[in-house]
C-alpha cells in the first residue's frame, strides 16, 4: 500500500469523470464477476439467519421466528449431540492427515519431475499423474470395491493365492483411513504440482548456474534454489489449506464410506447431508454451516498472520 | 476500437443473462408465494372453519361440466424412474399415453410425468420439496417426511377435498375407502396430510432356495432354522461339486447392507407371535424391527452363519440400488437369500429366475421355502396394514381437483386392470381357463415395475375387475416364470399371516425429522453386529441399539407409550 502511494502522488489529480472516461471498458468487465460474487456468494449470506430461526418452507426467512435460547438452540442441540462431536473430530483427523501426507506429495512430486531430463517421458508422467483428477469420487470407489473388496476385490485375491489372508482395506475402521488418505494423496498429487512446476519454471536458471559453478549437486541446488524459491507458494497454499481444516469435500467422504466404517468416516459435510438435508432439519444445518465457516476463517486469519510474523507474504 | 466492442458485446450479454435470471428468479418468487397462500388456506380450514375450503369447494365444483374443466388444466405427476436395463422412458410411453389421452378425455386436464429416481426417492422428494418444484401429485413410501412438511405448512390438507368433492371422485372412495383414505387422519384436528395406496395382496416377503442345488445334494427345501443351516452348510462345503472352477464365488446365503429387510423372515421368526398390539407400536418406529424384542437374538444366528462363512463377505460394501447382488444371483452363485416375496420373478426376461436358466441351465430356479419357524413352530409374517405408498399434494399444488381427478381416474378398475395387463397380444395373453397371462414386451411397450405399479400410484398388486379372473391370473402374472414357482411363493408368502392395525394416536412430536436418520444408523448396528467377531457380538449389539436409542430412539418410543395411553387407555391389544 505504502509503495503505491509513493508512485501515485506525483502524478497529476485526474478528476473522476476523466478517469471513468478513459477506463469504463475495464470497470464494465468487472462488472460480470463482481455480480456473480453478489449473487451467489453474498446475498445467499442473508439465509445464514436460518440458523438461529425456526425453519419453514413457505415461509418468508424475514418472517420467521427466533429459535429458543436467543436463537442459539440449534447450535446447543449440535454441540449436545454425539454424532455431530463425532463428525467434528473425524473431519479434523482426516483434514489433518490429508494435510500431513497428502501436502508434501505434489511438492516431492514437483521437484523429482523438475529433475528428469529426458522431456517426452517427462510429459507422459506428468499426465498420468494428472488423469485420476478428472475421476469423479464415486468411479474412484467403484475402482476401489474391485481392488479392495475382500472377497472378491483383485488385491485381495491375489493375496489370498499367494496364502495370505484378505486385507480389509474398506470394512475396517483405521485401514479405512488409509485407504481414504491413500486414494486422496492418489487423485490429488499429480494435479496438485501443476502450480509448483509453474513456480519452478518462474525461477532463473542464472541461480542455477552459478550455483553449478560454485560445485553444487544436485540435491544441494534442490535445497537451496527450487525449494526456497517456490516457498511463497507452498505458504500461500498452507495458508489456504489451513484455513479450510474444519471445512470438507463432499463427494469424497460420501462416495467412500460405508455402514461398517462410520466411526470414523462421517465428517461434517456428510453429517450436514445426512441430518440436516435428509433428516429436513435446515436450521440445524445452518448452524452447523456457520459455526464450520467461522472456525475456519479464524483459522486462516490465524495461519496467514503467523506468515507474515516469519517474514513471508501470506495470501493478502 | 476492438476493445470497445467487445466489452458492448460482454456487457451486452451480462445483460441478456441477468435478464434471464431475473425473469427465473420472479417465477420462484411467485410460485413460493402462490405456494404461502395456498397452504395458508389449507391450514386456516384444518384449524376448524370449513366456511372457506367450503367456499372453495363450491367454486371447483361449480368448474366442472360432465366431470369436465372448461379450460384444460395442467397438473404434473411423480413417477418413479427405476432406470431398469432396457426398460422403456418412465416419463413417455405407452402406459402414460394412455393416462394423458384417458385424462384428457375425461376430466380435460393434461398430465404431465415427472421422474424421480425409485432408490433415492427420499431425497430426491425433498429436494424438490424444498425448492418449491415437486410435483403436483408425490408419492413417498416415508411417512415421517410428509408429517414433516406438513408441520412447516407445505402440505395442503386433503380432508376438505375429500369430503367436498366426494360425489365426484367414485372410484378413489369405492377402492381406497374410508380405512386407506383417512388412516393417516390426525385424531385431534381432522387433517389428512396424505392418502395411503392399497394392497391389493398383502403378501411381503419370502426367503428362497436354489431348487437345483437341493437336488444336486439330494436334500429336501428346510422347514427350521436348524435344516436351513445345514443346507447353507451344504452348500458352503459341496462349493466344488455345485459351482466348479467358480467355488471361490460360493455365497450360500446372502443380505445387503439393509439387513433388517433381507434377513427379515429370520427376524420376525424370533418375535413373539402373541406379542401385544401396544408393545408392538412402541417399539415399532423402525420398521426393520430393530427395538423389537427377540431382534437381538436373531442378527446372534447371523452373525454365527456370517462367522462361519455362510454369508456374502462384501454384503456391506454396496451401496443401496447397487445391482452386484442380483448379478451374483443371476449368475448363479447365490444359495438363499429373503427378498420380496416374487423378487425373482419380477422384470420378464430380465427377472433372476429367468437370467439363473438361461445362465446356468434350465433346471436351475429359486423357490420359496418357510424354514423359520416361531416359538410355536409357525411361520408368523409380520405384514403392515393393507397401505403401501402415500399419496400427498404439496402447497405448491395450485390444482387439488384436478389432482383429486387423477386419484379417482387412477382408481378406476378398467384402468388398473388395462395399466397392470396392457394389450392381448402384446402383454398378455388369456389362457384357456381365462387367467391372463404376462408376456414378455418389448420397446414402448415395457412394464418398468412390476404390472406397472408406478402408475396405479393407488394400488399395488394384481387388481383386475374380475376377482376370480384376478385369482387365476396371480401364477401366471410373470412372463417367462413357472406358474407352480410362483403359485408357491404366493402360498407360502401368506402361511400364517399377521395383518397390522392401525394405530393412530397423531402425530409423534419426537419422530420429526427422524426417518432417515435413524434408519441410517438401523442399519449401521445391523452390519456392525453381523460383522463382529462372535465374542464382541454382545458388546457391539448393546453400544449400537444404545447409540440409536440416544439419537432419538428412546424418545420416540416414551412419546409412543404416552400417546397410546393418552388415547386407548390401558388396552394392550386393540379390536
Amino acid at each position: 500500500m505504502k509503495s503505491n502511494k509513493q508512485e501515485v502522488a506525483p502524478r497529476r489529480k485526474v478528476s473522476f469523470s476523466v478517469y471513468m472516461k478513459r477506463y469504463w471498458q475495464l470497470y464494465a468487465l468487472l462488472v460480470l464477476p463482481l455480480l456473480y460474487l453478489l449473487i451467489f456468494k453474498y446475498i445467499p449470506m442473508i439465509y445464514i439467519q436460518i440458523a438461529f430461526k425456526k425453519y419453514s418452507i413457505v415461509e418468508s426467512v424475514w418472517k420467521l421466528p427466533l429459535a429458543a435460547n436467543h436463537g442459539f438452540e440449534y447450535f446447543i442441540k449440535a454441540f449436545k449431540s454425539k454424532d455431530f462431536i463425532l463428525a467434528l473430530r473425524n473431519t479434523v483427523g482426516l483434514n489433518l492427515l490429508d494435510l500431513v501426507i497428502g501436502f508434501p506429495a505434489p511438492i516431492i512430486f514437483a521437484l523429482v519431475l523438475n529433475e528428469l531430463c529426458f522431456k517426452r517421458f517427462k510429459k507422459v508422467v506428468q499426465t498420468i499423474a494428472y488423469m485420476p483428477h478428472f475421476l469423479s469420487w464415486v468411479i474412484i470407489y467403484g475402482l476401489a470395491l474391485q481392488l479392495f473388496a475382500p472377497s472378491t476385490g483383485f488385491v485381495n485375491m491375489i493375496l489370498n493365492n499367494l496364502g495370505m489372508s484378505s486385507i480389509p482395506f474398506l470394512d475396517d475402521s483405521s485401514h479405512w483411513v488409509a485407504t481414504y488418505i491413500g486414494l486422496g494423496v492418489w487423485q490429488n498429487f499429480g494435479w496438485g504440482s501443476i502450480v509448483y512446476l509453474a513456480a519452478i519454471a518462474g525461477i532463473s536458471p542464472e541461480l542455477y548456474e552459478a550455483a553449478s559453478v560454485d560445485g553444487a549437486g544436485r540435491f544441494k541446488k534442490m535445497w537451496h534454489i527450487t525449494l526456497p524459491g517456490i516457498k511463497p507458494t507452498i505458504v500461500v497454499l498452507l495458508v489456504m489449506n489451513l484455513g479450510n481444516i474444519l471445512g470438507s469435500n463432499f463427494d469424497r467422504p460420501f462416495a467412500l464410506q460405508n455402514n461398517l466404517v462410520m466411526d470414523v468416516a462421517n465428517v461434517l459435510s456428510t453429517y450436514v447431508y445426512k441430518v440436516g438435508i435428509k433428516g429436513l432439519q435446515f436450521s440445524l444445518t445452518t448452524a452447523v454451516g456457520l459455526f464450520q465457516s467461522v472456525v475456519g476463517v479464524f483459522f486462516l486469519l490465524t495461519a496467514n498472520w503467523i506468515s507474515r510474523k516469519l517474514g513471508e507474504q501470506g495470501i493478502w | 476500437m476492438k476493445k470497445k466492442v467487445l466489452s458492448i458485446l460482454l456487457a451486452g450479454a451480462m445483460v441478456m443473462s441477468m435478464a434471464a435470471c431475473g425473469g427465473d428468479s420472479g417465477n420462484d418468487q411467485s410460485s413460493a408465494a402462490s405456494g404461502g397462500s395456498t397452504s395458508s388456506g389449507g391450514s386456516t380450514s384444518s384449524g376448524g372453519s370449513t366456511g372457506s375450503s367450503a367456499a372453495d369447494a363450491g367454486n371447483a365444483s361449480g368448474e366442472l361440466v360432465d366431470g369436465k374443466f372448461a379450460e384444460t388444466r395442467t397438473i404434473t405427476v411423480e413417477v418413479y424412474n427405476r432406470e431398469n436395463d432396457g426398460g422403456s422412458d418412465p416419463t413417455n410411453n405407452m402406459y402414460t399415453e394412455y393416462i394423458k389421452k384417458g385424462m384428457l378425455e375425461d376430466h380435460n386436464v393434461q398430465v404431465e410425468f415427472v421422474s424421480v429416481p425409485r432408490w433415492t426417492e427420499v431425497e430426491q422428494i425433498n429436494n424438490l420439496l424444498a425448492a418449491g418444484d415437486a410435483p403436483d401429485i408425490c408419492v413417498t413410501y416415508d411417512y415421517p417426511t410428509i408429517q414433516t412438511y406438513a408441520n412447516m405448512g407445505g402440505v395442503l390438507d386433503l380432508a376438505p377435498y375429500l369430503e367436498d368433492y366426494k360425489s365426484e371422485l367414485p372410484n378413489l372412495w369405492d377402492w381406497l375407502g374410508e380405512m386407506n383414505l383417512y388412516w393417516d387422519r390426525d385424531p385431534e384436528t381432522g387433517t389428512v396430510w396424505g392418502i395411503e395406496a392399497k394392497l391389493a395382496t398383502s403378501n411381503r416377503i419370502n426367503t428362497f432356495v436354489r431348487k437345483d442345488w437341493l437336488e444336486a445334494l439330494n436334500m429336501d427345501p428346510p422347514t427350521n432354522k436348524q435344516e436351513f443351516e445345514e443346507m447353507l452348510i451344504a452348500f458352503r462345503d459341496n462349493a466344488d461339486k455345485l459351482l466348479g472352477d467358480d467355488a471361490a464365488n460360493m455365497i450360500p446365503y446372502s443380505v445387503s447392507f439393509d439387513v433388517g429387510w433381507r434377513a427379515a423372515t429370520l427376524i420376525e421368526s424370533f418375535i413373539d407371535p402373541a406379542i401385544s398390539d401396544r408393545e408392538y407400536y412402541v417399539n415399532g418406529f423402525d420398521d426393520r424391527k430393530l427395538t423389537q424384542e427377540g431382534t437381538k437374538e436373531a442378527i446372534r444366528l447371523l452373525n454365527k452363519w456370517y462367522n462361519e462363512g455362510l454369508l456374502w463377505d462384501d454384503f456391506a460394501l454396496y451401496k443401496s440400488g447397487d445391482s452386484t447382488e442380483d448379478d451374483m444371483m443371476k449368475a448363479g452363485y447365490v444359495g438363499a437369500f429373503t427378498h420380496n416375496w416374487d423378487y425373482p420373478f419380477r422384470n420378464g426376461e430380465d427377472s433372476i429366475n429367468a437370467s439363473l436358466q438361461r445362465i446356468v441351465g434350465d433346471n436351475a430356479a429359486y423357490i420359496a421355502v418357510d424354514c423359520f419357524e416361531d416359538k410355536n413352530g409357525n411361520y408368523t409374517k409380520f405384514v403392515p396394514g393393507p397401505i403401501d405408498r402415500k399419496i400427498f399434494f404439496p402447497s405448491t399444488n395450485d390444482e387439488p381437483l384436478a389432482c383429486m381427478l387423477y386419484l379417482d381416474w387412477i382408481s378406476d378398475p378398467e384402468h388398473i386392470e388395462y395399466l397392470q395387463i396392457g394389450d392381448e397380444g402384446v402383454t398378455h395373453n388369456v389362457l384357456a381357463d381365462g387367467a391372463v397371462e404376462t408376456m414378455a414386451a418389448t420397446g414402448d411397450a415395457i412394464q418398468n415395475s412390476g404390472m406397472n405399479i408406478d402408475y396405479t400410484i393407488t394400488c399395488n398388486g394384481l387388481k383386475m375387475a374380475d376377482e376370480e379372473k384376478t385369482a387365476l391370473s396371480v401364477a401366471h402374472n410373470y412372463a417367462g416364470i413357472d406358474a407352480a414357482i410362483v403359485q408357491g411363493a404366493n402360498e407360502i408368502a401368506q402361511t400364517d399371516m399377521k395383518v397390522g392395525k392401525n394405530v393412530n394416536v397423531g402425530a409423534i412430536a419426537a419422530e420429526e425429522g427422524m426417518g432417515t436418520v435413524l434408519s441410517e444408523k438401523r442399519d449401521i448396528v445391523y452390519d456392525n453386529a453381523v460383522k463382529a467377531p462372535v465374542a464382541d457380538f454382545d458388546k457391539v449389539w448393546d453400544q449400537g441399539v444404545q447409540d440409536y436409542l440416544d439419537a432419538g430412539g428412546q424418545a420416540i418410543m416414551d412419546e409412543r407409550a404416552e400417546k397410546w395411553v393418552a388415547t386407548y387407555g390401558d388396552v394392550d391389544m386393540l379390536p
